[in-house]
This record gives structure tokens, C-alpha cells and sequence, in this order.
């Protein structure tokens, strides 16, 4: 308990402050809703919430599995020779600066209206931190210990799965934890065209000028993006626990 | 005339050589024929300095007059009462459509009767939380269609698949199929008797109360704007062509033209109390708005 | 030369002679870091290699291991294959890993079993002192208890040849004292070729029987003397007037260029 307290205070204050400001006036409610609308609407519409956060979701966990896997792999076969990743590095760049709202509608095109399309616009938006914290990773192992391995004969087979990769595991954390928070922004961005979840709900009310219901779905996508985030920090607990410094002092 | 009368002559004298009103008109689509009479209007000879901003998919006019982002905007009279019921005081001037030319298209070689067998089977693109979408639900039933968000003006899906059938403005992107070679048959929205002003001219609430007079000059531009674009729409398709070089200087011209009987020449740009009482009346019974509201808040003809 | 035989014979992992033939080593197509060495190492002998930092003695010590080719010259051996250890400047362990899977990872990487690669492990780190840490991580230990399980992983496959660059250069004195006095027993016991690069005089002449000492560029032996020390070393040695005659030698070749 202690460990939430700290962060919720703020919440707590800046809350009371809007609710206050809307019901004097101060603020228009038809442009910032009140703490207490949302939370209205959240509870007024929470058959339909929670149908919506069911299904964005899971298309960004999916999105993020899918983004994890592919990342890591590419990072490993990037690693492997300067000349491929000199080649190849350029195209991975292009995961990050592509504006994924003007390739939305062309993924509606390839994957059709639903969960694949959605899918897809998790996957691009989270796969780039992956690749690039892994590869980083794979590339920063100590000079010292690839020696050792080569002493004893290792093919680089066993140094990639006995040294590479558990020493890059630190920075191979950082990058999920990046692309936890993307991958529900890109599952939202590809609901919007592509029509189901929270995006599509977000969608709806803005039309209808239910900016209560905007907000609360807005909400519920923070917090997916927070308990994915927290997710990859349980991980990173157990898994660095023992012997890395950013875990060690817990 | 003594020293006094002297002074207060040349103040009024300093004033009227004063600058224009500096006023923002806020679009809700890029620049096309809809807007005609918006770009044509002859603002400096009324006082006026306007600086027109194009919009887009979602631009949120209603709430930019609200929160005072522009001193005029381009609304539809459902999303104006709409805006009204949550608190928005926004009120109606000058109503370009007097029909609304929404509606949906679907490929002609379907052979569809009516509005309510599109919804039998295939997709239909729309926009879920308008107004008319929801009408369509409630009388028809989104139980055989895959219903899908609105590709915003974009009609490739529709030409590649036969069983997609989308919202449009009925003036617009049919004409765009037609060019890319299908064929396509429109129900507009009013068939179902939800007609709605469309592209209306809006200000604020204390804007027209503090600035009556320039509200009124505002308008006056506007009509004289939409009697010249009516009269000749090239010299204005011209340069909207610019601003808007996705459509083309042929198109503009047939959407121009197209146009023209939604608009009602007589009484240009005036709207009647019934027709926002009808409104607001269907917009309650979807229970958009918590309660109906006088009709005469939502607009004034000046 | 005079062969040096170990001394107890109980845990003869033997030797290997290294022959040095002109041996060349150059970086970056330019800056020659070794020109032509020729230098004799019998089996058994432990030498010291002595030099002021960039004399190229970390390179010499690669070259050795087989880390890197020469790019002139060659190396051979007797016997020509054998198996090698080598313990850095730092302990390098596997953060990961426990003391016990670290001081295995040799045996590990060469396909040992595990029954057999933990026992062999647990000897070397009994040797070393550590039997007790063998469940700890590398965090949880001192820097003179992380050198010592590298220590023991260098011994751990029982090589015949024994490399070390500057191992204890980052200790405290008490602690490298205790661990080059432990050094030194394990070389008698095992009599495996030892080669140990510092830039301690007084470590060197502690510890080796023979030490060279490398000019500040190119890696040209300045001095190659046979050391005049009593075979056992332990503590009390170091403030035996031999060690600070020794010392002088070897100082002499170090500060003359």
C-alpha cells in the first residue's frame, strides 16, 4: 500500500481541483468532463467498456507478443554481421518513423475491418524499441567474456544463448517496457479505422459529443498500457533480481 | 462647431478608418464546392478581415466556437444541438443546404430497392455516432451488415468490393465512382425523413450578443459570396483547387453544379423554427439530447 | 633453459613449451605492436612479463592464447594441441550465473556432463578457498573473492598452460598478497605453464621464476633473467633481501630507454 501512495496523491488533488473548477464554471464541461461524469459514464456504459477493453487487449498483447518475438529475432540476425546490419538497419528505422495513421487505411486493405488490421497497427507501432534496445544489447557484450568463449571452443550458436542474450537481457526489458505503452497506442490507432474496441468507442462518442465517455474510455487504455508496463516490470524483477544493479537494491 | 463636437468628430472619424474585425472561419472538410460561397464572399467591403481555415476528417468545429479557437465555424444543425444540450452555446446564422445531402451509395448492380435492403447483407462504411446511423439502427437493424467506420471521402475499398456500400454527400463521391467506371445507386438520408441544415454558418452565443452588428455583416458577406459562386463558380473552384489539390478542376466544377439543388436560391442561407423543432425532436427521441429545447435558441436569421 | 619440474607431484597437470619464432603482431595495418620476438618458454616455467603500459605485453599474452593469429612469424608448441586458461584484468564472470556455474562454464562449453563438470568445479574452488560461496552470485561477493572464482575457472579444465593479464591489479595489497602466495602453491602442485603479465615489479619478482622485460614500443625484450628465489614463496619472503635484489635488476631494465 505504501508503495501506491506516493502516485496517487497528485491524482487525487489535481481531480478535486477539475471537478471543482467544472461545476463552478471555470472550465467548460462540454471540453473537459468532470472527475465524477467520468467516472458516470465508466460505470453508466461498463457492459460496453468492458466488451471494448476485452478486444483492445487483446489485440495489443498479441501486437506486443507478436512485435517481442520478431524484434528479438531480428535484432539477433542483425547482430550477427556488420554488413547486414549496415543494410538492413535503414528498413528497421522506417518501423519508427512511419506515421501510422496514413498506413492505417492501407492495412484495412491487406488485413480487412477487425482484430487482424488492429493487430498489425500494435505490431508495427511497438516493434522498433524492441529491435533497437535488443540489438544494442546483443552488440555490447563484454569483449572480455566473447574471448573466454572463444578459449573453450563455443560456436557462436552457444555464445548467442549462453552469453549474448542473457547479457543483453537489461536492455532487451527496457525495450518491452517501451513498447508495452506503444502497442495499446497502435491497437487504439487501428481500432479507429478499423472499427471495434476502445478506439471505436472513443471514436463514437467524439461524434456524439460524449466527451464523459471519451475520457472514461481514455482511461481504461492507460490503464491497459499501465498493467502491460507493470507486467514487464514483474518480469524484470525476477528475472534480474539476483544480478542486475537496477533490480538489486529492492 | 466648438472645440468638443471637433474631438469626438474625429474620434468617430478614427474609428471607422480603424482596422477590420480580424474573425477566423473554421471549416469542417478541406476545401470543395460546399464551401463555394464561403471563399467567394467579399468580407473587406463589409469591415470584415477573415481568415478562412480549412479542416478535415474530425476537425471539431462546435467546440472551436465554444472554446473561442475561431469566431466562426462550419456545423451541422444536429451536431449544433447536440453541442447546446451539453453546454456549448453555439447558435446557427446562415444555412447553406437547405436539404441534407448525406446519404449512402451502393454498386448499382446490387439492384437495391430501398435504404433498408442495403442493410440486408455485406458492409456498409458509416459513421456509428451520427445521428442518422443510429435512426438507420433503430428502424433496420445492424444484425445482417457488418457495419465499419467511414473511410472519410476515400472510395477505394467501395470500387474493389461490390457488397461495400458507404456514407457519402450525395454530390461528391458518387460522382467519383462514376469516374472510376461503377456505377452506383444513392438513398439519401432524408428519404427516411431526417433532414438536418447542412454546412451552417455559426458564432457563439456572446459573440452575437456582444457583436450583433458584426454577425450580421458576416452573413451579408456570406450570402453576396454564395450568389456570386452560384452565378459563377470558376474564378472561386479555382482557387479552392488550390488549396484542395485532391480533387481535380473538372470535379470541382460537377460537384458545383450537382450541388446547387440542395441549396435554396430564394431564400438563401434562411432557416424556419419547424425544421429545428423536427430536429430537435428526432434527436431527443434517440435520446442524444436529455430533453427537447426552443427551437429559437438554436438559430437567428439576421 | 632448466626445466622446472613441480616440486610435490601429486596433481601433475604438466606443461606445455611455447616457441615464439619472430612473431609479429600489427594493428590496424600500421602500428606494429610486436616486431619480430623470438622467445622460449620451457613446460612448467612460470614467467613474468614485465613492461610499461602499451608495450604490447596484453597482445603477446592474446597471441599466445590463440585469440589472434600473428601476422608474421609463428608459434609452436610441445605438445602442439592443448588446452589453455586465462584470467583477466577484471574477474569477468557471468553475473547471471552462480559461483559454482560460473567456475564450471569451461567444462560446460566443452560438453562436459553436469556431474562431472560441477565435481571438477568444486575442487578448483575448494583449492581456491571459495567451497563455501559456491551457491552466491557474483553481485553478493568481494573483488578478491570474484578474482579467485576466476582463478579457479581458468584451473577448472586443468590446463597445461596458465594465462594471466594483470589479474590482481585491482585489489587491494592484503588481498593480492594472499592470492599470489595461493598462486604459487597451485602452480607447484599442478606444474602447468604459467605466464603472467604485470607492470609490478615487485609482483613479478614474488612470483616468477623468470621474468623478461618488454621495451616501451614494439615488444623488444630489454632483459631476460633467471630469478635468484627460493622455490617456496610465502609472505615472509617479502622482506627477504633476495626479493629487493631481484627487484633491482628488473628495475634497471625498466627505467633505462
Amino acid at each position: 500500500m505504501k508503495k501506491f501512495l506516493p502516485p496517487l496523491i497528485p491524482l487525487v488533488v489535481v481531480a478535486v481541483a477539475i471537478e471543482a473548477a467544472v461545476r463552478r464554471g471555470a472550465l467548460p464541461s462540454y471540453l473537459v468532463p468532470a472527475p465524477s461524469a467520468v467516472l458516470h459514464a465508466l460505470f453508466e456504459s461498463r457492459g460496453e467498456l468492458a466488451g471494448a477493453m476485452a478486444k483492445t487487449s487483446a489485440a495489443a498483447v498479441v501486437g506486443f507478443a507478436l512485435s517481442t518475438l520478431a524484434g528479438i529475432a531480428i535484432a539477433v540476425l542483425l547482430s550477427s554481421s556488420r554488413a547486414i546490419q549496415r543494410a538492413f538497419y535503414p528498413y528497421a528505422v522506417f518501423f519508427q518513423t512511419v506515421p501510422i495513421i496514413a498506413i492505417a487505411p492501407l492495412l484495412v486493405i491487406w488485413f480487412g475491418y477487425g482484430m487482424k488490421t488492429v493487430i498489425a497497427s500494435a505490431f508495427i507501432v511497438s516493434i522498433f524499441p524492441v529491435i533497437a534496445n535488443t540489438l544494442t544489447g546483443l552488440l555490447s557484450t563484454d569483449p572480455a567474456l566473447r574471448d573466454l568463449f572463444r578459449l573453450y571452443g563455443a560456436s557462436p550458436g552457444v555464445t548467442l544463448f549462453k552469453l549474448r542474450f542473457p547479457a543483453a537481457l537489461p536492455q532487451i526489458l527496457t525495450g518491452l517496457r517501451v513498447a508495452s505503452g506503444l502497442a495499446v497506442i497502435g491497437a487504439i490507432v487501428g481500432e479507429f479505422i478499423g472499427g471495434q474496441g476502445l478506439g471505436s468507442v472513443v471514436d463514437i462518442a467524439r461524434t456524439q459529443q460524449r466527451v464523459d465517455k471519451v475520457f472514461a474510455a481514455v482511461l481504461l487504455a492507460s490503464a491497459l498500457g499501465l498493467a502491460l508496463f507493470g507486467l514487464i516490470n514483474l518480469i524484470s524483477t525476477a528475472t534480474l533480481r539476483r544480478w542486475h544493479a537496477s533490480e538489486a537494491g529492492q | 462647431m466648438n472645440r468638443r463636437e471637433f474631438v469626438s468628430l474625429c474620434g468617430v472619424a478614427l474609428a471607422a478608418c480603424g482596422k477590420p474585425n480580424k474573425i477566423r472561419l473554421a471549416l469542417n472538410w478541406k476545401p470543395d464546392p460546399q464551401f463555394g460561397g464561403f471563399y467567394a464572399a467579399p468580407y473587406q467591403q463589409h469591415g470584415l478581415d477573415v481568415e478562412i481555415l480549412p479542416g478535415g476528417a474530425g476537425t471539431p468545429t462546435v467546440q472551436m466556437i465554444g472554446a473561442g479557437s475561431a469566431e466562426f465555424g462550419i456545423v451541422s444543425a444536429d451536431e449544433l444541438v447536440v453541442a447546446r444540450a451539453r453546454g456549448n452555446d453555439v447558435v446557427a446564422l446562415f444555412a447553406v443546404f437547405q436539404n441534407c445531402p448525406q446519404g449512402i451509395m451502393a454498386h448499382a448492380s446490387r439492384h437495391l430497392a430501398s435504404i433498408g435492403d442495403v442493410l440486408k447483407e455485406g458492409t456498409l462504411a458509416i459513421q456509428r455516432g451520427l445521428p442518422y446511423a443510429r435512426i438507420l439502427e433503430k428502424k433496420y437493424g445492424f444484425d445482417r451488415v457488418k457495419v465499419v467506420p467511414s473511410p472519410g471521402g476515400d472510395i477505394s475499398t467501395f470500387l474493389r468490393d461490390e457488397k461495400f456500400a458507404q456514407q457519402c454527400f450525395v454530390m461528391s463521391e458518387p460522382l467519383q465512382a462514376r469516374h472510376a467506371g461503377v456505377d452506383v445507386k444513392v438513398f439519401p438520408v432524408a428519404d427516411i425523413g431526417y433532414n438536418p441544415y447542412t454546412t451552417v454558418l455559426a458564432i457563439s452565443g456572446a459573440q452575437l450578443k456582444s457583436d450583433p452588428d458584426r454577425a450580421k455583416s458576416m452573413v451579408a458577406a456570406v450570402r453576396e459570396g454564395w450568389r456570386a459562386y452560384l452565378n459563377d463558380p470558376k474564378p472561386t473552384n479555382d482557387r479552392m483547387h488550390e488549396l484542395n489539390p485532391s480533387m481535380d478542376a473538372a470535379s470541382f466544377a460537377e460537384v458545383a453544379e450537382a450541388q446547387k439543388s440542395f441549396i435554396e436560391t430564394g431564400q438563401l442561407g434562411v432557416m424556419t423554427s419547424e425544421r429545428w423543432t423536427t430536429l430537435i425532436g428526432q434527436l431527443a427521441e434517440l435520446g442524444d439530447i436529455p430533453q427537447v429545447m426552443p427551437a429559437q435558441d438554436c438559430f437567428r436569421n439576421v | 633453459m632448466i626445466n622446472v619440474t613441480n616440486t610435490t607431484g601429486t596433481e601433475a597437470a604438466g606443461g606445455v613449451a611455447i616457441g615464439l619464432e619472430r612473431v609479429r603482431r600489427v594493428f590496424d595495418n600500421q602500428f606494429v605492436v610486436i616486431e619480430g620476438m623470438d622467445l622460449r618458454i620451457d613446460a612448467g616455467e612460470f614467467l613474468a612479463v614485465l613492461g610499461p603500459s602499451g608495450c604490447g605485453k596484453s597482445t603477446l599474452l592474446r597471441t599466445i592464447a590463440r585469440l589472434s593469429a600473428p601476422d608474421g612469424g609463428r608459434i609452436v608448441a610441445e605438445p602442439d594441441q592443448f588446452q589453455a586458461g586465462f584470467v583477466f584484468q577484471d574477474a569477468h564472470l557471468l553475473p547471471w550465473r552462480t559461483v559454482l556455474d560460473n567456475a564450471a562454464l569451461p567444462l560446460e562449453l566443452m560438453g562436459a556432463g553436469r556431474e562431472e563438470r560441477y565435481a571438477k568445479a568444486r575442487t578448483v574452488l575448494a583449492q581456491v578457498g571459495l567451497a563455501e560461496a559456491e551457491e552466491r552470485y557474483p553481485a553478493q561477493l568481494s573483488g578478491g573473492m570474484r578474482m579467485r572464482v576466476s582463478l579457479a575457472r581458468a584451473l577448472v579444465t586443468e590446463p597445461r598452460l596458465l594465462l594471466l593479464d594483470e589479474p590482481f591489479a585491482a585489489l587491494d595489497e592484503i588481498t593480492r598478497f594472499n592470492l599470489e602466495v595461493q598462486l604459487r602453491e597451485l602452480w607447484q602442485r599442478r606444474g602447468m605453464t604459467v605466464i603472467f603479465v604485470t607492470h609490478s615489479i615487485s609482483e613479478a619478482a614474488f612470483l616468477a621464476n623468470r621474468a623478461v622485460v618488454l621495451a616501451r614500443r614494439g615488444g623488444r625484450i630489454k632483459l631476460d633473467r633467471r630469478l635468484d628465489m627460493p622455490n617456496d614463496r610465502t609472505n615472509d619472503l617479502r622482506s627477504d633481501p633476495r626479493l629487493g635484489h631481484e627487484m633491482k635488476f628488473l628495475m634497471g631494465a625498466m627505467e633505462e630507454e
